[in-house]
């Protein structure tokens, strides 16, 4: 219980540090929490921030969802065929060496300054970690339990329902953590270096008129978001799993 | 070599098995050829056979083929020439009479207890849930498990989820059943306990077992017969009937003359083979 109590504590503990260095700074270079809050309140009222954070997240969820409908694919067709897995696997490596933010300004040159161009970035950022993920995920299935459950005498058919299918789960949740995780990164970066909108372009405009508020909105916003579905959605999908792995 | 044991033999007279063992089905491996990448060959016209009901342990140096024996029998490897039947037809990994405990549990973490018991007749749809889960249950009490049946296997030991792995094996009745080295990462006392618990339960059934372990004294104990094998690809060793009488009672069985005579033997034998090497 005890030391659930330190966990509770970190946020304001982050916050009186915050606080108490912004008393020894001008308010233009570090500005008080409160100065922060009441520029969400500002923006919240315009209806601006709806729209960046809506920008944003519509960007996120088309470049999440292309990659993770690719990663289902490489990883599945790495999983089932070896030769595919021996061929793909140094060019995953190689695009996972690659920061994806450094696609950004190929990738704005192939399609124009806009949502494609963004949402490619995110795609290759959260494509290549997922379908490792996903083909070593479903290689770690394919014995034990399978064989278990041929001998037992399930059918083709069965065996994808009743093994597959639940034997899964623990690993397609974590891809989509991976995966998201990776997208959001990646999408604040690209969104930074050419978007017109976006919670990315807000710190980036923020930063070129020195308002240090905005930036420090947008960074928090930032981080929030990606904390809220990391530990609120994803973990918490993935916490029913955890017991899997001793069996 | 020979200490006047009688080794084995197709024909030989086999006075310890109890009269009904009609629940078991017969295997024959015949002339049968393996090699994992072509040119190794693992066997080289391997013939093995046992009757209806019979127990055979199956001993051998470590990575003379065993593993890969029992999966040329349960058809998860085919042979490169050569047949393996049971009761006469062909094998395949799901067909009824096949049972297979593995070295581990293999049990499905994401099923409680009960379920994976009922896995194989949930997957056969013959009979209605409720029967099921009664059958479920009864093969779980045959292994002293039926209050375990709403856990998970993460909550179980090492020993339990193997008796739970047995009980889904024998709750299909198959009438052949593969071992291998099913209780080899338990501890002596559990494991003692899990082999009396064996041959109750196949004496009780009848199946034919097919049973690998590295432990002399385990085949000893278990099997009508023990077959030897050699190095790859010599195959077959020798075989070695046990003339123990059953039922085998942990304790008496092994303090009887013959047993530490039969084990002599095997140990012997296997010396020699680990020997030629
Ligand atoms: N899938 C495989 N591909 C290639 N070679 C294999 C494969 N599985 C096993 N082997 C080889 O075949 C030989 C026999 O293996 P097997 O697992 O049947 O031995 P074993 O008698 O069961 O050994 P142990 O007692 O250690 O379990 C070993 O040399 C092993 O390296
Ligand atoms: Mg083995």
């Amino acid at each position: 219980m005890r030391t659930r109590l330190y966990g509770w504590a970190a946020f304001p503990a982050l916050l009186l540090v915050w606080s108490a260095a912004a008393w020894n700074l001008p308010p233009y270079v570090l500005p008080q929490p409160w100065a922060v809050a009441a520029e969400a309140v500002r923006w919240l009222d315009s209806g601006q921030l709806a729209a960046h954070v809506g920008a944003s997240l519509l960007r996120e969820a088309g470049g999440f969802a292309v990659a993770v409908l690719g990663a289902l694919a490489l990883g599945l067709a790495g999983a089932l065929s070896p030769g595919f897995r021996a061929f793909s696997a140094p060019l995953t490596g190689l695009f996972m060496a690659i920061p994806p933010i450094a696609w950004a300004p190929l990738s704005m040159i192939f399609f124009g300054l806009g949502y494609v161009a963004i949402t490619m970035v995110i795609v290759v950022a959260a494509l290549f970690p997922m379908a490792v993920t996903v083909q070593e995920g479903f290689l770690a299935i394919r014995n034990g339990n399978l064989r278990a459950a041929r001998v037992l005498g399930a059918r083709r058919w069965q065996l994808i329902r009743h093994v597959y299918l639940p034997a899964s789960l623990p690993f397609l949740t974590a891809a989509l953590r991976i995966g998201f995780s990776q997208a959001w990164r990646a999408l604040v970066a690209a969104e930074m270096l050419g978007a017109s909108q976006g919670i990315g372009w807000m710190v980036a405009m923020g930063g070129q008129i020195g308002n240090a508020t905005q930036v420090l909105l947008g960074v928090a916003i930032i981080g929030m978001t990606a904390w809220i579905t990391e530990s609120l959605v994803f973990r918490r999908i993935e916490r029913r799993y955890r017991h899997w792995h001793l069996a | 070599m020979d200490c006047g044991i009688p080794t084995s033999p197709s024909g030989s007279r086999f006075e310890t098995f109890p009269d009904d063992r009609s629940g078991g089905a017969a295997f024959h491996v015949d002339g049968v050829d393996f090699a994992y990448d072509g040119t190794h060959p693992m066997f080289r016209s391997l013939a093995l056979s046992a009757r209806p009901g019979e127990f055979v342990a199956l001993l051998g140096p470590s990575g003379c083929g065993k593993t890969t024996l029992l999966n040329l029998l349960s058809g998860f490897l085919p042979p490169d020439s050569g047949r393996i039947t049971i009761d006469g037809e062909t094998v395949t990994p799901e067909m009824p009479a096949l049972g297979y405990v593995f070295q581990s549990p293999q049990l499905f973490p994401w099923l409680d207890v009960l379920d994976n018991v009922r896995f194989g007749l949930r997957m056969a749809g013959r009979l209605p849930e409720a029967e099921q889960r009664d059958k479920a249950l009864a093969a779980l009490a045959l292994v002293g498990l039926d209050a375990a049946a709403g856990k998970f296997p993460h909550q179980l030991s090492g020993g339990m989820q193997q008796r739970v792995a047995l009980a889904r094996a024998l709750v299909l009745e198959p009438r052949l059943l593969l071992m291998d080295e099913p209780f080899a990462a338990l501890d002596a006392i559990t494991r003692a306990t899990l082999n009396e618990e064996l041959l109750r339960l196949c004496g009780r059934l009848g199946q034919t077992v097919l049973f690998i372990t590295h432990d002399v004294e385990e085949a000893v104990f278990l099997a009508d017969r023990v077959v030897l094998l050699d190095i790859a690809p010599a195959g077959i060793h020798s075989e070695l009937t046990i003339d123990l009488p059953r039922p085998r009672r942990l304790r008496e069985t092994r303090r009887l003359e013959r047993f530490t005579a039969l084990t002599d033997t095997l140990l012997e034998r296997i010396s020699a083979i680990v020997a030629a090497a």
